[in-house]
């Protein structure tokens, strides 16, 4: 909402500078986003006249324009084309100033150009670079432009929250004003000439009276339509509107005084001046002001004749009925709509206007008379029009003021310091409220223009603002016993224990689509195709809830190893989502990618590279910061993995999820190195005993024996099964045992590895001699040898 | 020879055996001659042991163990040269493998594999902890969420814009009845639902709006609300805890302040500004020129809620706040364009490394 400061002067006095006002407003609830003083960057831009149009010659898309500032002709070479002989037109003469510019006298191929002609933007007036500004015919030329179109002004723009539509509106602001300042708000009159009350010219029938509860129309005839004055202009330039025609603008000019929002219907058009309001018919069809064709739905609101529909009531007007330079007599509409009934056509047709976004938050029932009569009364002014015929003020459901009870101790109890009773009324009654106080009790009667006060806590909200925010004390309450739940507690833990092995914890989009899938290779009936589908999605990439994080982590490892680094490490938690008959499911899930260099080559010696192991290292690392003591590891092959370099991973017995390489295909078509290495585990099984209190074990006193054991086994046999035959057969002694070399080669027969193992060997009750760790050392080999045929290694 | 030439004699061996000897020791070059000389001067066949073995034959005890106390003195003096010469070998060959061991301690160290967490979480704690030590506990809620908790619930009116397809993301195959969740809010009434009074709840969480995306907006974004619910709950108990909140954050000796706004589900409503912890209120880049940045949106829990969720409006008041994470995250590291969180690129990633909490 943009308001001017001397706009506003005249509705209520203002003795503070335009920054302490917008402060002020600022703290009691309309937000000031700026002030923009529009003639501080202007000098020397004059009135002047265009004398005549002329081709440049040597430029297609130049024209030479001559115009006349009332000291003489001067001749300026333009790029605009919509210049009329006879236009007055603002010229920055040489010399001028414009924002940072100085226009100076140049030769533009070819031609002298004595000055330049100014566009709306240029003026900072509008947002319109398209043409140059044709202004208003009564102003004298070479009168000074900052002082002709008002722009000796603070504009002052406001954020309006949804539940004040009165300040949209100046009156509105200005009531703001007044309670701030204690002052007092004048409102203009709204004087109209005598009618000839004799000819009724229009006709109200509400068909509707829901989605219409009011609505005056006022008839005005003898109107020569033209283009605005200029203060009128300048007004509607500085609060953003463009001028049309004065009778137009004097509905706008009302539009932005009031708040409340007017229409014009060229009577002529209109069936025996006989106005419907109406539900749409199905299939009826509506060219609108703004040339589109709309199907209207049986849900709209309309504003139609006999014969047909002539507007999208409270939203905007019809083509056809639309005020041209050829009508002489106009309907005028002032109405009050339901506000969710527009709120509804308005979101239906994504058609926002100045009219919808005032009615869909709720317009002044009361307005209407008012507003139609001000509206009147300029018309008549600008465009010599003579009102006819009587008000028709169809007005079937009168609209109820709600009376509301505020407690004055209420108000106390909820703010946290002690307001009394006569103040909370009188910063009441500063905004229009009507009081009634028995004591302690205030029985308020809600303005018209106040939608938004239905309880008493909305009350309590109007005296906290306008006594000021500052002026509640700080406190703060009891609150409970603070901190994390066990599973809370362990994320955490989980997410410091993945960035303590070197890994960047990412965060990446939770929105998806099929394609994702695609890239990873899944097939058709992978159930990670089973998405939770975006009904209106604004990306078709974005259509779907993710159920899988390595999309999203795989682009963002392209994304690092395209740019800068040898290597990334990556690792997300985050939820995936899984349709379901009711609402999804959304387990937590750990992502990761690990791809090319981990620690680069120093002094020291060379660097290492991501792969399968130390990526598994890091998983395991995770599973003991978890408290899982055993992790089950399985090949398994499926996309998007390598088929021979992946594992199911368990715990507790339950699958966890997969980690491997990626498959050199799916490496491709994301753009990362090939042996790229990815995880993906539902948390909830890691979860599934939240870390409970440590209970530290007792040490054994007594000194351990260690033993080396090399031991020949089949191919086929996987090292974790030898691992754990040696930890079963070596229990309770061996309390460590660590694979420490793996090999094949000429010292072992063909098809068969041999796995060394380091054993650490401890009792709690005595030191071990070499007897007793010989014994234990047999108890190993031959469990070996009888399950898979081993054979101790010389 | 007479027994006073004898006594002569020895005393002169000794004598001879002590000069011989210290020169001996003194002609060792390192440690491997030392012990040949010990041999030497010290040794069964030293010129001591000689003169020593001489004594035997004295048979006054006085001259005897005079000439015995000289002996003894001559053989601690030669051990006494040994000792001193043994010790400076031994401490030149320290000297020596010392040097030898010397490194460069310029050279860099060996770099284990540095991770990091993602600013947003690191922002995300640091609030909650926050929180956590004003007595609140933290609650979680599903993202896929019916319309009737995200919307009716929480006092929203019918027809509100937030509820068009323009704004809000629905979910296939459930009409209008279930929606990604365009605020944490939502799960305000799941915990309230749940639990009778007190109730000091955080909630972080994702939110999507169907935002376009530019500096400032993204359709998926992170969330942090809070609900404080108990009896005689004020705006005051709003008014210290979310100023405690943001000096935390922004830094301790920052005004603060409460400016009146609009939401459904609260009432009376509120921003929180912090003063510009850049300019100090003086007005710049970072808060437009205005000397505050607007921190949250908050207020007293509309009695709607309360009634909604069958508490006793009558009985308990609360106040709720909500906030966009990445909003204070960019503040926080002064990040200009809060898609930088999304990009997950290492280099802005690896910035987030240190520790560096607090204002």
């Amino acid at each position: 909402m943009r308001v001017s400061f001397k706009w506003l002067k005249e509705l209520v006095p203002v003795d503070v500078a335009p920054e302490k006002l917008g402060e002020m407003l600022s703290m009691s609830g309309t937000k000031l986003e700026s002030i923009h003083r529009p003639g501080n960057s202007i000098g020397d831009v004059v009135v002047a006249e265009v004398l005549a149009v002329k081709d440049h010659p040597k430029a297609d898309n130049l024209t030479l324009v001559e115009v006349d500032s009332g000291d003489g002709t001067r001749s300026v070479v333009c790029g605009a084309r919509n210049l009329a002989v006879g236009d007055r037109v603002p010229l920055a003469q040489v010399g001028a100033r414009l924002g940072e510019a100085t226009i100076a006298e140049r030769r533009i191929r070819g031609e002298v150009s004595q000055g330049m002609l100014c566009s709306g933007a240029e003026l900072g007036v509008s947002r319109d670079h398209s043409g140059i500004l044709v202004l208003p015919s009564d102003l004298a030329l070479g009168s000074d432009i900052v002082a002709a179109l008002g722009l000796d002004d603070a504009v002052l723009e406001f954020e309006i929250t949804p539940n004040r539509p009165d300040c949209m509106g100046i009156i509105g602001i200005a009531r703001e004003v007044a309670a701030l300042l204690g002052a007092k708000l004048r409102v203009p009159d709204a004087q109209v000439g005598e009618a000839d009350v004799m000819a009724a010219q229009v006709e109200v029938e509400i068909v509707d009276p829901a989605g219409c509860p009011r609505y005056v129309a006022r008839y005005i005839e003898g109107l020569a339509v033209a283009g605005s004055p200029a203060w009128l202009a300048a007004r509607l330039m500085t609060a953003g509107v463009r001028p049309i025609s004065n009778v137009v603008d004097a509905t706008n000019y009302v539009l932005l005084e009031t708040g409340h929002p007017l229409h014009a219907f060229d009577a002529a058009r209109v069936t025996d001046g006989h106005i419907v309001v109406r539900r749409a018919d199905q299939g009826e069809e509506l060219v609108t002001l703004d040339g589109s064709k709309r199907s209207l739905d049986p849900d709209d609101l309309v504003i139609a004749d006999p014969a047909r529909p002539l507007g999208m009531a409270g939203v905007m007007g019809g083509e056809d009925s639309e005020v041209s330079g050829d009508t002489t007599a106009v309907i005028l509409e002032a109405a009050y709509f339901d506000p969710p009934s527009i709120g509804r056509t308005s979101r239906r047709h994504v058609l926002r206007t100045e009219a919808s976004a005032r009615f869909e938050r709720g317009a002044d029932p009361d307005m209407p008379p008012y507003a139609a009569a001000r509206a009147l009364a300029l018309m008549a002014e600008l465009g010599g029009g003579r009102p006819s015929g009587a008000v028709v003020d169809a007005y079937p459901r009168p609209i109820e003021r709600p009376r509301v009870t505020l407690r004055a101790e209420r108000t106390s109890t909820l703010l946290g310091y002690e307001v009394d009773a006569a103040s909370q009324a009188r910063h009441l009654e500063s905004i229009g409220v009507g009081v009634e106080r028995a004591g302690a009790r205030l029985e308020a009667g809600i303005p018209s223009w106040r939608p938004d006060l239905r309880i008493e806590e909305d009350l309590i909200e109007e005296v906290a603002r306008l006594a000021g925010f500052d002026r509640l004390p700080a406190t703060l309450p009891s609150g409970v016993n603070g901190g994390l739940e066990p599973a809370q507690a362990l994320e955490r833990h989980l997410r410091r224990t993945l960035s303590g092995t070197g890994m960047r914890e990412a965060w990446t989009s939770p929105l998806s689509s099929q394609r994702d899938l695609d890239a990873l290779g899944l097939g058709e009936d992978h159930p990670a195709r089973k998405m939770v589908v975006l009904a209106n999605p604004m990306l078709e990439d974005e259509s779907s809830m993710r159920t899988t994080l390595l999309p999203g982590l795989l682009r963002a490892a392209a994304h690092n190893l395209a740019h800068h680094t040898g290597g990334v490490a990556l690792f997300e938690m985050s939820r995936v989502y899984e349709p379901t008959g009711g609402l999804p499911r959304e387990p937590l899930t750990l992502g990761a990618v690990w791809s090319g260099t981990r620690t680069p080559q120093t002094w020291r010696g060379p660097g290492t590279k991501w792969d399968f192991f130390s990526a598994k290292g890091v998983l395991e690392a995770t599973f003991g910061a978890a408290g899982v003591e055993h992790a089950g590891w399985s090949p398994v092959s499926g996309m998007p993995l390598h088929p021979t370099r992946a594992a199911n991973v368990s715990v507790g017995g339950h699958t966890a999820g997969t980690l491997g390489e990626l498959h050199p295909d799916v490496c491709e078509r994301f753009d990362v190195a090939r042996g790229t290495v990815v995880a993906e585990l539902a948390l909830p099984a890691l979860f599934a005993s939240p870390l409970t209190r440590v209970k530290a074990a007792g040490l054994s006193r007594f000194p351990a024996v260690y033993i080396d054991l090399a031991v020949v086994v089949g191919e086929a046999i996987p090292a974790a099964t030898v691992t754990l035959a040696i930890q079963q057969a070596g229990a309770p002694e061996a309390t460590s045992v660590r694979l420490f070399d793996l090999y094949r080669g000429e010292q072992v027969t063909a098809g068969r590895k041999s796995l060394a193992y380091a054993l650490e060997l401890r009792s709690p009750e005595g030191t071990l001699t070499d007897d007793d760790a010989a014994r234990v050392r047999d108890r190993i080999v031959d469990a070996l040898s009888h399950e898979f045929g081993a054979e101790l290694r010389a | 020879m007479t027994t006073g030439e004898r006594l002569d004699d020895i005393e002169a061996a000794l004598e001879g055996a002590r000069s011989e000897g210290l020169r001996i020791i003194e002609a060792a070059a390192d440690l491997g001659s030392l012990a040949e000389a010990r041999t030497r001067a010290l040794g069964r066949k030293a010129p001591l042991a000689r003169a020593r073995s001489g004594l035997g034959g004295i048979t006054d005890p006085t001259d005897r163990k005079k000439l015995g106390q000289l002996a003894n003195a001559v053989g601690d003096e030669l051990e006494a040269a040994l000792t001193s010469k043994r010790g400076g070998f031994e401490r030149a060959e320290l000297d020596a493998r010392w040097e030898r061991e010397r490194v460069d301690v310029t050279l860099p160290g060996d770099a284990p594999p540095v991770g990091s967490l993602h600013p947003l979480t690191k922002t995300a704690w640091e609030i909650v902890d926050i929180f956590i030590g004003l007595g609140y506990r933290v609650a979680e809620g599903p993202e896929i969420e019916l319309a009737k908790y995200n919307f009716e619930a929480l006092n929203f009116p019918e027809h509100h814009p937030s509820l068009s397809p323009q704004e809000t993301f629905y979910i296939e195959g459930h009409g209008d009845e279930v929606v990604l969740r365009t605020h944490t809010s939502p799960v305000q009434i799941r915990v309230m639902e749940s639990q009778a009074p007190p109730v000091y709840v955080v909630i972080p969480g994702r939110t999507y709006r169907r935002d376009v995306m530019d500096a400032t907006h993204l359709s998926a974004f992170f969330q942090l609300e809070g609900l404080a619910v108990d009896e005689g709950i004020t705006m005051g108990d709003l008014k210290g805890s979310l100023g405690t909140f943001a000096r935390e954050i922004f830094g301790r000796d920052l005004d603060v302040r409460l400016r009146p706004h609009y939401f459904p589900f609260t009432e009376p409503s509120a921003e929180l500004d912090v003063q510009c912890f850049v300019c100090r209120g003086s007005g710049c880049r970072v808060c437009k020129g205005e000397g505050w940045i607007e921190v949250l949106g908050c207020g007293m829990v509309h009695p709607f809620l309360l009634e909604w969720v069958g508490y006793d409006a009558a009985r308990y008041s609360g106040f709720a706040f909500g906030m966009g994470v990445e909003r204070i995250a960019a503040l926080a590291h002064g990040v200009t364009d809060i898609r930088s969180f999304y990009d997950n690129d290492v280099r802005f990633l690896a910035q987030f490394a240190t520790g560096g909490g607090g204002p």
